[in-house]
């Protein structure tokens, strides 16, 4: 369902994203973490198009994002950190705004909109402008509007920004169930709770590599370390820092990327 | 599972942005509507006295120039071709900075590229906006001068109707050119070359209208003998506004063959810039979106465009080894006796804060540069402007072109001042400065930065107008009044209408209190300068009775109380109270 092959992001001389290949399949819960600046934003661009791939393919659906840009989005919904609302539109204006967008029948908006909006509790800001709702509530506008269409592919970075334990809980069942249905998640958290308790799998990005792929327990395995996931992923990082700062003291040619075995 | 687009029977996405644009545009105007009637109210009673103003103004101009005998009707033509061809590179340089910013650093765009919607569509619903905000102003300015043309060369009814199809279609050329060359420097260009190239820019425009605008240096003996071939070398200085390939002279050239009858040249011109919108239209419109997608695509992905060349890296190198010292305006601000060091720390970050901020020292710089230009060019008038009617005059303009140029600056940087600081509450506002520092530090900074310039000016016009010592003086007041008061009511304002959800300067001042600020800038300035001609002891009149004297004096120091000192004492009572 997700589809990034040999993906190279670089900035002049700074290469974000290096050589990242990476199949979630249809249906798949996968949670990507990565320390601050390791490339888990500029992926996340790459794969929804909003930026072109120095090298490499990024594909949803079946579809390449940059050679079939619209039928990669139709099936496609994205979340940023901080994402972006008509401030002077109701919530319901803009869950309809999006629906339309994505060329959806009145009958079917308007069924989806009241599911999601009852889900997300979100009656009693239906005709509220959006520019009074707190950050926490715009996140549910922000998310029930994403998963309107039904997306085949849902891609949110950290989804958890503002939302209290409740609607945390809310969120984290629904992107479960959607799953489970067969959309295909695609998370970037800096939670590595969320990570663990939620995703299928979980990939480590570091210094714009894939360092680390699978379930909890093979991350266990390839780290060496047991117990929770965040002695797993401060020992993988840690590892590929040493790694990386050796490689830069012997000047040594730089290796291929490892890319660890998929899980499934 | 994703929407079957064959099953959809709604509007499209252009549609669709049209109407979410609407919607949100009629709850600006109601939420302004219910926060205060009245500020509606002083609006609208703003917008319909400018245009009276406006017409009134231009109508005597007109009427003034006209009565030069033989040569009224060709100065009047030549001075619409030079206005139009101004207006054309204004448009242009308009587009190109408002649809960089609406193409490559808006948010909307960002979103909009996420869904099912072609490049394409987001082009054109970017290109209309930036269109419309890059050239309402224009509208604005041009309709008086136009009716008033037309009223005094008495046109026909049919006149005032082709000038709503004429004018649009003129916005459209600088509109396509601008957001092509937007979509080509943010291609190929960089922050750091995109405003060097900027500076450049505006420097040759500087230079070139200097070269090209400067007056003829002519004595008494040759004005009086030798008029003709004076006026005719000024005129040939200008024929460049009337390039046959210039969309502006298709414009002008179309308005005045409509006045003169001359239907068959001004339907000729009329279609041939109908022509060019409709084919270089037609390109942005079909064309320019996978461009505008690799362009922002481009943007967000390249390093410096310096750091190909090794002397770059090398500097960059050099300058990377980091020292840990305090850097140049550091140094400067440490120079200023007795200040308190979070004082100087505030001082130091607002004025880094600037720097870096190129809309607003390139705004600054642009126009206070052009007065500065025109001033300095005053010096070649000053053997013919011997007139006291016409010294007088000049320096009451000078003295208001100044104050209005400081006034869009107060109320465009100086009013978002203390919203931005609300912002960032956590290190200001939670800082011992305390926030009543913090805004009183702003105001001493704002003011003696911008007292500065508009001192400068205003003396070096009394200068170029060889004005005695105490008239010079009498200007020198006035404008330091202006600037204490002007910066007094932007900070004021600022304090009273803030905004702290708003990162972004320009929206904050968009908003009520920004509207409020520059509307009462405008009443403060043209107040405060009728009661400056009223109350000028050097009227030709003859020197006002000592009754007058008092009560203008009196009046321009409660007006500037009022609006000046009146709204930061509000503000900093409402400090004592605010929530952030």
């Amino acid at each position: 369902m997700i589809e990034l092959l040999h993906l190279v992001k670089k900035f002049g001389d700074l290469t974000a994203v290096n050589d990242l290949s990476l199949v979630v399949p249809k249906g798949e819960f996968f949670a990507v973490l990565g320390p601050n600046a390791a490339g888990k934003t500029t992926t996340i661009k790459l794969l929804t198009g909003l930026m072109k791939p120095t090298a490499g393919t990024a594909r949803v659906a079946g579809f390449d994002v940059q050679t079939q840009p619209l039928e990669a989005r139709r099936r496609l919904a994205y979340v940023p950190d901080f994402p972006f609302l008509y401030e002077k539109l109701t919530p319901w204006e803009f869950l309809r705004f999006t629906g339309q967008m994505f060329r959806m029948e009145e009958k079917r908006l308007a069924e989806a909109a009241k599911e999601l909006v009852a889900r997300f509790n979100l009656e009693p800001y239906l005709r509220k402008p959006i520019d009074g709702l707190s950050h926490g509530t715009r996140q549910r506008v922000a998310i029930a509007s994403a998963l309107l269409h039904d997306p085949e592919v849902f891609v949110i970075d950290e989804p958890m920004v503002g939302l209290d334990p409740h609607h945390a809980r809310v969120v984290k069942d629904t992107l479960k169930e959607r799953s489970q249905q067969g959309m295909t998640v695609f998370l970037s958290t800096h939670q590595l709770s969320v990570a663990e308790e939620i995703a299928d799998r979980i990939g480590i990005i570091h210094q714009g590599k894939l360092v680390a792929v699978g379930t909890r327990d093979q991350l266990r395995q390839q780290s060496g370390s047991d117990g929770l996931l965040e002695n797993s992923f401060l020992a993988l990082t840690r590892q590929e820092a040493n790694f990386s700062e050796e490689r830069a003291k012997f000047k040594t040619p730089e290796p291929a990327a490892p890319l660890p075995p998929h899980g499934r | 599972m994703a929407a079957k687009p064959g099953n959809y029977d709604g509007p499209g996405p252009l549609r669709l942005l049209t109407q979410v644009s609407l919607v949100q545009a009629r709850r600006r105007v109601q939420a302004l509507a219910a926060q205060s009637r009245s500020l509606l109210l002083l609006m609208v009673v703003f917008v319909v006295g400018y245009i009276v103003f406006s017409f009134g103004t231009f109508h005597r101009a007109l009427r003034f120039l006209g009565s030069f005998p033989g040569l009224g009707s060709l100065l009047i033509e030549r001075l619409l071709f030079l206005l139009f061809a101004f207006f054309f590179l204004l448009l242009l340089f308009s587009n190109l900075v408002i649809g960089y910013t609406n193409l490559f650093r808006n948010r909307e765009t960002a979103f909009l590229l996420t869904l099912p919607v072609s490049t394409q569509t987001i082009f054109r619903w970017k290109f209309l906006e930036s269109t419309l905000l890059a050239s309402w102003a224009f509208v604005f300015l041009i309709a008086p001068l136009l009716g008033a043309y037309g009223l005094h060369n008495r046109a026909p009814w049919h006149f005032y109707v082709m000038l709503p199809v004429l004018v649009p279609l003129f916005i459209v050329l600088p509109a396509v050119f601008g957001s092509w060359l937007a979509v080509s420097l943010a291609r190929h260009m960089d922050r750091r070359s995109f405003q060097l190239l900027i500076v450049a820019a505006l420097a040759l425009f500087v230079l070139a209208s200097r070269f090209w605008l400067s007056p003829e240096i002519v004595d008494d003996e040759t004005l009086e003998t030798r008029m003709l071939a004076v006026l005719d070398r000024l005129l040939v200085r200008t024929r460049f506004a009337q390039h046959p390939l210039l969309p502006s002279y298709w414009l002008s050239t179309s308005v005045l063959s409509w006045l003169e009858g001359a239907m068959s040249a001004a339907g000729f011109f009329m279609l041939v810039l109908l022509s060019h919108v409709l084919f270089f239209g037609f390109l942005a419109f079909t064309w320019m979106g996978p461009f505008f997608y690799e362009a922002a695509s481009t943007a967000q992905s390249r390093a410096s465009v310096f750091g190909q060349w090794e002397w770059f890296r090398q500097w960059r190198a050099r300058k990377s080894t980091f020292h840990f010292s305090s850097g140049f305006v550091d140094k400067c601000v440490a120079l200023l006796p007795g200040l308190r060091s979070d004082v100087h720390a505030l001082i130091v970050k607002d004025v880094r804060m600037f720097w870096r901020d190129t809309a607003q020292w390139g705004q600054t710089l642009m126009l206070f540069g052009l007065l500065g230009v025109y001033i300095m060019n005053l010096r070649h008038f000053t053997q013919q402007i011997t007139n006291p009617f016409w010294v007088q005059l000049i320096s009451f303009l000078n003295l208001g072109a100044c104050s209005l140029n400081l006034a869009t600056l107060t109320t465009r940087f100086v009013f978002p001042q203390f919203s931005l600081e609300g912002k960032r509450v956590w290190i200001v506002g939670m800082a011992p400065l305390g926030l009543r520092r913090v805004v009183w530090t702003k105001f001493a900074l704002a003011t003696g930065a911008s007292l500065a310039v508009t001192l400068g000016l205003v003396a070096l016009s009394c200068q170029m107008l060889k004005m005695p010592l105490e008239r010079t003086g009498y200007f020198c007041f006035y404008i330091t009044v202006m600037t204490f008061s002007l910066n007094g009511l932007a900070m004021g304002m600022g304090v009273l209408y803030p905004n702290f959800k708003e990162d972004n300067p320009g929206k904050i001042v968009s908003g009520v209190g920004g509207t409020f600020c520059l509307v009462l800038s405008f009443v403060y300035i043209i107040g405060a300068l009728l009661l400056a001609v009223l109350g000028s002891p050097w009227k030709i009149t003859g020197p006002p009775s000592p009754w007058l004297l008092a009560a203008t004096w009196t009046g321009f120091a409660l007006l500037s109380l009022g609006l000046g000192w009146l709204p930061l004492r509000l503000g900093l009572r409402r400090l004592e109270r605010i929530e952030i």
